[in-house]
């Protein structure tokens, strides 16, 4: 069971696991606030507030979906890591490996973009990254995709070391699952929710993992070999097969931290029932299941697979987050929680879920999809989750992991009670500018706005504006606080959630 | 370490014999799903028998070079890799070098190295080695499917696109069977790190 202990010992690090662990989050903070620029920028130019180029539009547009995508995976690996290995032995190598074949990943994708013009969107839909037209080259294409397979590779050797040490420990997957209790029998509270989560995800990821490197050479043999000529709608399934799950890992990493952290802050346990790995089991097939409902809008597209993504949108949308969330507030309700900075940002990153998974299921239904699917609907609800949900378990992770470093003293300054308003504040005006676009059928991915779609535009990036603002003082705030030392504890025993309170 | 077992010593090299009288492999040469799909395993299978016979000290050495049995899958998955080629495959017909080549290297260099390094290595290993051979199975199944034109002189369009829906429908059984042993099974290698 996780521990009510703000700071235990077991997550005490050592020295070369700490300076990887830095590494991991030093990087992530600064391609979050860069990544956000380029967003920034973008709906700057939507609005009208800034001439970019249409061809640098795209290429931004490219670098800003794989690097926000590729940056909440890694700090969700790292999450994930960091409490699956006081249950399990991971070793310190995978988790290097995966940071060392990320950042070959992110810089071959960076050069394809800045100086190989590439332009052709994260979703590398064939033909498009070797058919471009003459607006980049087919190297460009090529190490765009080469890139991916890097960061791919190195989630994979993650995984594999995290497969090995579970099945070291439980035996097989099932076991870690906990489905042994699924109908009846008394569960083991020690269970770690954890090491649930962590199975969960690594199943169904390695699974869109294989599609993804199946997808990424057939590309790179179609790249090399013109003549080899594949089926556009085969390969899209595949793409979105791996590019459905890859984002949907990051949550389901990231909620990690809300259970092995709440509790601290609340001093209360976070009950595991019947319900929860009902709700896991459900999830692992509803996130291999329900990547058609991307291609809803694909006429060629097998009846029977566009069903499937509606029913599994539906079915399986809700199980995780709804104990997940219901969870939590059962958590919180009459706890006596403090509220400082880690635990503002585990509720809000509750918020953030929930809301976004609400038009994400919409979206994920046939006759909303028809008419929503290419409107900024879509990036307004997958914004709301990765931005309020996914970045918000990060950052409560980190501000909890600067409390360790800070006297274990969770940090709740007066800079930090007045940057999450503005972070939440600015988010949520963000957001809206992208759900009102979707509204009122403003599209999506349009490098040029006509000045009937400009409104939200506007909204939208005053909104993004206050979010790069509030993220400028978490990356500087964080940095500066994971770089020092860890504090000792004032005495054994200091630590416990009681002093969190 | 684990020892092979020394039961049924001549299997392997009485495979490689049968393997290669000209009734075997005429027979098996005959389309390339045989060829690819029957041949060639059977081969690596007698190179995995064969291993039982090595000296232990033969043994030993090699060990030296192949911690975590790395080097060895790494050994086997590289010369693989040319004989799912269908120049080659082709070629090992009309060439006697090249068939020659196919039946040392695929039992020498593929089977036997991977009974020897298979016991070393621990999940992290095995789960590279057999995701990347699912993955290649996909890969060159469907490739075999959409090539534009007939790939080998011997082989005709048919044969080829019927061994890339084979590879096709190894690949998912593969993945069904990987699935179901981390699921509920009682994989090993795990607590070899």
């Amino acid at each position: 069971m996780a521990s009510l202990v703000l700071y235990p010992d077991d997550e005490r690090l050592p020295r070369a696991a700490g300076i990887t662990l830095n590494f991991y989050l030093v990087t992530a903070l600064v391609l979050f606030l860069a990544m956000m620029a380029l967003g920034l920028g973008m709906r700057s130019s939507q609005a009208g507030w800034l001439g970019l180029p249409p061809d640098w539009f795209y290429r931004f547009l490219s670098l800003h979906g794989a690097g926000m995508v590729g940056t909440a995976s890694l700090v969700t690996t790292a999450i994930m890591w960091f409490f699956l290995r006081k249950y399990v032995q991971l070793h310190l190598w995978a988790f290097v490996a995966n940071y060392v074949l990320f950042i070959i990943g992110l810089w071959c994708i960076v050069l394809s973009v800045m100086a190989g013009s590439y332009a052709g969107l994260w979703t590398i839909l064939y033909p498009l990254p070797v058919h471009s037209q003459g607006m980049w080259s087919r190297e460009a294409g090529a190490i765009f995709m080469l890139g991916y397979l890097g960061i791919g590779m190195g989630q994979l050797l993650f995984y594999l070391d995290a497969a090995a040490g579970i099945i070291a420990r439980y035996g097989n997957f099932s076991r870690a699952l906990g489905l042994q209790w699924l109908f009846g029998g008394e569960i083991d509270q020690a269970h770690p929710k954890a090491v649930v989560a962590s199975t969960g995800v690594l199943i169904a990821n390695t699974l869109g993992l294989l599609a993804g490197t199946v997808a990424l050479v057939m590309s790179l043999a179609n790249a090399v070999y013109p003549s080899i000529e594949l089926d556009p709608l085969l390969i899209k399934n595949l793409i979105y097969w791996f590019g459905h799950m890859y984002p949907n890992a990051t949550i389901y990493m990231g909620c990690i931290a809300v259970y092995e952290l709440l509790p601290r802050y609340t001093g209360k346990p976070f009950v595991m029932g019947r319900p929860f790995l009902w709700a896991w089991l459900a999830t692992v097939l509803y996130v291999v299941l329900v990547f058609p409902h991307h291609l809803l809008m694909d006429f060629a597209q097998p009846r029977w697979l566009s069903v499937m993504g509606q029913l599994a949108s539906w079915v399986g949308g809700f199980p995780v987050f709804v104990v997940t969330a219901y969870g939590a507030l059962v958590n919180i309700h009459r706890s006596g929680i403090r509220w400082n900075m880690p635990a503002r940002l585990l509720v809000l990153s509750m918020f953030g879920w929930m809301a976004g998974i609400v038009p994400a299921i919409l979206d994920g239904t046939i006759a909303v999809n028809m008419v929503m699917h290419n409107t900024q609907w879509v990036p307004g609800h997958f914004h709301f989750y990765m931005l309020l949900g996914v970045l918000s378990m990060a950052l409560a992770f980190m501000f909890h992991l600067v409390g360790q470093r800070h006297g274990q003293v969770p940090p709740d300054s007066g800079g930090d009670r007045g940057s999450l308003p503005v972070y939440l504040l600015g988010g949520l005006v963000f957001l809206f500018g992208f759900l009102g676009g979707g509204r009122t059928s403003v599209p999506r991915r349009m490098a040029q706005h006509i000045d009937a779609w400009t409104l939200t535009d506007r909204i939208g990036s005053i909104g993004a504006m206050l979010v790069v603002l509030a993220m400028l003082y978490f990356v500087v705030r964080l940095v500066i606080g994971l770089l020092r030392p860890v504090a000792q504890a004032a005495g054994d025993g200091d630590g416990l959630a009681d002093a969190a309170r | 370490m684990k020892t092979l077992p020394q039961d049924g010593m001549w299997g392997g090299l009485l495979l490689w014999l049968v393997l290669a009288t000209p009734a075997a492999r005429g027979f098996l040469e005959a389309s390339m799903s045989l060829q690819m799909l029957v041949q060639m395993p059977l081969l690596g299978l007698a190179g995995y028998l064969l291993a039982r016979h090595l000296p232990e000290r033969v043994r030993r050495v090699l060990a030296s070079w192949d911690r975590g049995g790395v080097s060895g899958l790494l050994l086997a998955a590289v010369v693989s890799l040319p004989w799912m080629l269908p120049r080659l495959m082709d070629a090992a017909l009309a060439a006697p070098w090249v068939e020659l080549a196919k039946f040392t290297s695929l039992p020498l260099l593929i089977g036997l190295p991977l009974a020897l390094s298979w016991p070393r290595a621990g999940l992290v290993v095995r789960g590279v080695f057999l995701m990347e051979m699912v993955a290649t199975a996909f890969r060159v199944g469907w490739l075999y499917l959409v090539a534009p034109q007939q790939l080998c002189v011997n082989y005709l369009v048919d044969d080829q696109q019927r061994l890339g829906t084979a590879l096709l429908v190894l690949g998912v059984l593969a993945t069904l069977v990987l699935a179901c042993q981390l699921m509920w099974g009682h994989p090993r290698g795990a607590a070899l790190r």
